[in-house]
């Protein structure tokens, strides 16, 4: 601390000692008062810096579970969460819910139960500082009117042929994701995904209207995937609105399919690999017949033994 | 004018009496190791043989040495940038440790721990390689007097080109023949190995021409083993580094003949500078087969001539080594006498290790159990000799038999001309015609009977003065040198970056 304030001091002193005569008391005052100064300024920035960052790490880390005013989606509104439960119990839950669940807490279990089992991820880059502002900022935007995050206005609009058109092709990359966003079938398949199958890291897409309990709880996943596979990918690169929906469309259409079959079962991929090297080892080894072989070895065989 | 000076030997062929003490004593210097024990940088093969590695001539197999393109260039046959892509992993065309042959010992121990029993305990062969017990099938020198020939001596690849007659008597009683073909590195002045090397391991070292591989740059591509089409680079799958012949150079800095040239008993191996001119390899190396030889010697300059020693010493080459250049043997063999000839010259790599050819007993026939040499003179009528002329003209004359007569027939006038000095049974009159066929003049006679039969020790090996100090100069400090030099283990060879 005390280095970096070195130059404010400084500079104080010798103008205060060219200026006029001071007393060592005064000298002292001036001194403080300064360093008071400069620490607030720092406290300052950053309460500011925080502060700022408090909305963009809600939107990012919690929408795609939560609203504030915008009911449930596959966690629960937090409208008023501050009256529902104390700040301690929060701030606990908040810092490692897998560990609150475990516990057998009584209202974690319920919340837990009301989100199909699906427990709150540990948030990425929660310090106890930014914990609190989160609070802070749930508490202020739950007594406004509207919070700015209510969740986004999902038109009910019927979905249209031309919108499930368009969500299979982005489903299947012929149209490209506007921010530049990896397509779905890279880690995905559907009931109809052509030939070779999509991906095998995420799972088969099929009927994941019905398993998101709808149009509304699909569309906020869909604003801020929360996977540890999706978050980082879809982070700087959102879809927008209209691609959204026309994805809802595409996958709100498969239900009743059933998930694809993989084009072969797993024995028989194996098989058939290995009558494919088998092949081409024999293939080769036709190919490169008049290769490079022992030359004394083909040189004995190849001469008679005689004289005996 | 470029002029390089270049450390070159003549192995005077006639002299060999195949007893491979040479083999020994680079054996026991720079091979006996793991990881090595089949190499042998000096080996000593039977002709007509296939030799060491089994037909290392047979570059239709190997593919060694240069090829001409046809658009005035020369390539490598074995490698090229785009053949190195697929054969990343592995280079074809490479002896296996069959084609050399398996190194082995004997079990010795057993003789001492046998257990007792009703017969004598035997030392059984063990591989090198493995420590089990082995069948013994061949060895670097199998077809060695005869051992094996229905296999190894019809299988030579000089013997294209000879009538099927010619062959025939070459293994039939009293035509019968073979001599003996010591070889080592050339220390080539276009040499495969190092164009080869993707690692650039390999170089011949500017003060000398020697040519040697960089045991920390080495990356075991084993190109060079591939390329050298004398086969004369090894891989040591110990260390996983690639070894070859260095001629000595430790013992050549310190004045002392190589090895091999060291131990020779039939006193046949004869060493000293050549100067020649570097501007020229290019240029050499891409002539047609039939001017190969002449054109490989037009490269080796005078060492009197004022204007190439102008040069060399522009070149940086000391006055002691042109004084040595002056009094060499090898230049004498190579270039005054035009009697020592290089190995498969058509391989393009210049090879700077000349071969004398052998004198051979003239062929015979048993019609009623008493032999008749077809020749009166069992010994002189180089037509009429048991090794065919064909036969060397395609080791030492890339196909072409008129510099092989010619170095053959200057034989046979010196020794008529010493017959007529000194036996008498031949005339001074027929010597001289004799002398005159071949090109020789007796002054002449006498200076290649001299070096041949009355050579010393310091006539045979004329090793320049090294100044070592000077070409480490160029490369590092020498105070710094010092220190990382000398006795004591300075780390050797070791597998990896």
């Amino acid at each position: 601390m005390q280095k970096v304030h070195d130059p404010v001091v400084l500079s104080t002193s010798r103008s205060s000692a060219t200026c006029y005569l001071v007393t060592s008391d005064r000298l002292h005052t001036v001194r403080l008062v300064a360093v008071a100064v400069v620490v607030f300024w720092c406290l300052a920035a950053a309460t500011t810096l925080l502060a700022q960052d408090t909305p963009d790490y809600f939107r990012q880390n919690c929408m795609n579970c939560h609203t504030i005013g915008g009911g449930r989606l596959t966690g629960p509104d937090l409208k008023d969460v501050t009256q529902r439960k104390d700040r301690e119990w929060l701030a606990n839950f908040m810092a490692n819910p897998k560990a609150v669940i475990d516990s057998g807490d009584p209202y974690a279990q319920k919340i837990f139960e009301e989100s199909r089992n699906v427990p709150m991820p540990t948030l990425p880059g929660l310090t106890k500082e930014r914990l609190e502002n989160l609070l802070d900022l749930i508490e202020a935007e739950s007594k406004l009117e509207e919070s700015q995050f209510k969740g986004l206005q999902i038109s009910n609009k019927p979905f249209t042929d031309a919108d499930r058109a368009l969500g299979r092709a982005i489903f299947l990359g012929h149209a490209k994701l506007e921010a530049g966003g990896t397509s779905c079938i890279s880690c995905h398949s559907m009931y109809d995904t052509p030939a070779l199958g999509g991906g095998r890291l995420g799972p088969d897409l099929t009927g994941i209207y019905e398993r998101l309990k709808g149009r509304k709880a699909l569309s906020a996943w869909l604003m801020a995937p929360g996977t540890e596979t999706m978050l980082p990918i879809f982070k700087n690169h959102p879809m927008t609105a209209d691609e959204i929906n026309a994805l809802a469309a595409y996958f709100e259409a498969s239900a009743g399919e059933k998930p694809a079959e993989p084009a072969a079962s797993r024995v028989a991929l194996l098989l058939m690999g290995l009558a494919g090297a088998a092949g081409l080892v024999f293939g080769f080894d036709a190919i490169w017949k008049r290769r490079f072989h022992s030359v004394r070895r083909t040189l004995v065989d190849a001469t008679p033994v005689r004289g005996h | 004018m470029n002029v390089r000076s270049q450390v070159s030997m003549v192995f005077h062929l006639d002299k060999c009496i195949g007893c491979h003490t040479c083999s020994v004593a680079c054996k026991n210097i720079w091979t006996d190791r793991k990881g090595a024990e089949y190499m042998w940088f000096n080996n000593v093969e039977t002709k007509p043989g296939t030799g060491y590695p089994t037909k290392w001539e047979d570059q239709e197999k190997y593919k060694g040495g240069w090829e001409s393109n046809g658009n005035g260039k020369l390539d490598i046959k074995s490698t090229s940038r785009t053949k190195i892509i697929p054969n990343i992993f592995h280079n074809p065309h490479m002896p296996s440790m069959d084609d050399y042959y398996e190194p082995w010992t004997y079990d010795y121990q057993n003789l001492f721990n046998a257990p007792e029993g009703s017969d004598q305990p035997t030392a059984e062969p063990i591989s090198m390689i493995d420590g089990e017990k082995i069948d013994v099938q061949s060895g670097p020198n199998w077809d060695d007097d005869l051992g094996g020939s229905p296999i190894y001596a019809e299988n030579d690849p000089n013997l294209e080109g000879l009538t099927e007659e010619q062959k025939l008597q070459l293994s039939s009683v009293e035509r019968l023949v073979f001599f003996y073909l010591p070889r080592i590195c050339n220390h080539c002045l276009n040499p495969c190995c190092v164009a080869s090397c993707p690692s650039g391991a390999l170089y011949k070292r500017g003060e000398d021409g020697i040519v040697l591989i960089d045991q920390k740059k080495c990356r075991a591509w084993r190109s060079c083993v591939a390329a050298c089409p004398y086969k004369k680079t090894y891989f040591n799958w110990f260390t996983g580094k690639s070894e070859k012949c260095l001629l000595c150079f430790p013992r050549l800095e310190t004045g002392q003949a190589p090895a091999c040239f060291h131990s020779c008993v039939g006193r046949i191996r004869y060493l000293g500078v050549l100067l020649y001119d570097a501007d020229r390899i290019e240029e050499i190396a891409k002539l047609p087969d039939d001017e190969l030889v002449e054109g490989h010697r037009s490269m080796i300059l005078d060492p009197f001539d004022p204007e190439v020693i102008a040069n060399a010493k522009k070149s940086g080459i000391s006055d002691g080594v042109i004084e040595s250049a002056q009094r060499s043997p090898v230049y004498q063999f190579v270039v005054k006498w035009k009697i020592a000839l290089p190995p498969h010259i058509e391989y393009r790599t210049l090879p700077m290790l000349f071969y004398v050819p052998p004198m051979s007993p003239v062929q015979a026939s048993k019609p009623e159990d008493t032999i008749h040499h077809i020749s009166e003179d069992l010994f002189h009528d180089i037509d009429a000799s048991r090794v065919p002329m064909k036969f060397l003209a395609n080791l030492f004359g890339a196909g072409h038999e008129g510099v092989v007569r010619y170095a053959l027939r200057k034989q046979k006038a010196v020794r008529w001309h010493r017959r007529a000095e000194t036996v008498g049974d031949v005339d001074r009159a027929t010597a001289d015609r004799m002398l005159h066929e071949a090109n020789c003049t007796r002054e002449e006679a006498e200076e290649i009977y001299k070096l041949t039969s009355l050579c010393t020790f310091e006539d045979r090996f004329v090793i320049p003065p090294m100044h070592r100090e000077q070409a480490i100069e160029m490369m590092k400090e020498p105070h710094e040198h010092r220190t990382d030099a000398g006795f004591g283990f300075v780390g050797g060879p070791q597998r990896g970056l």
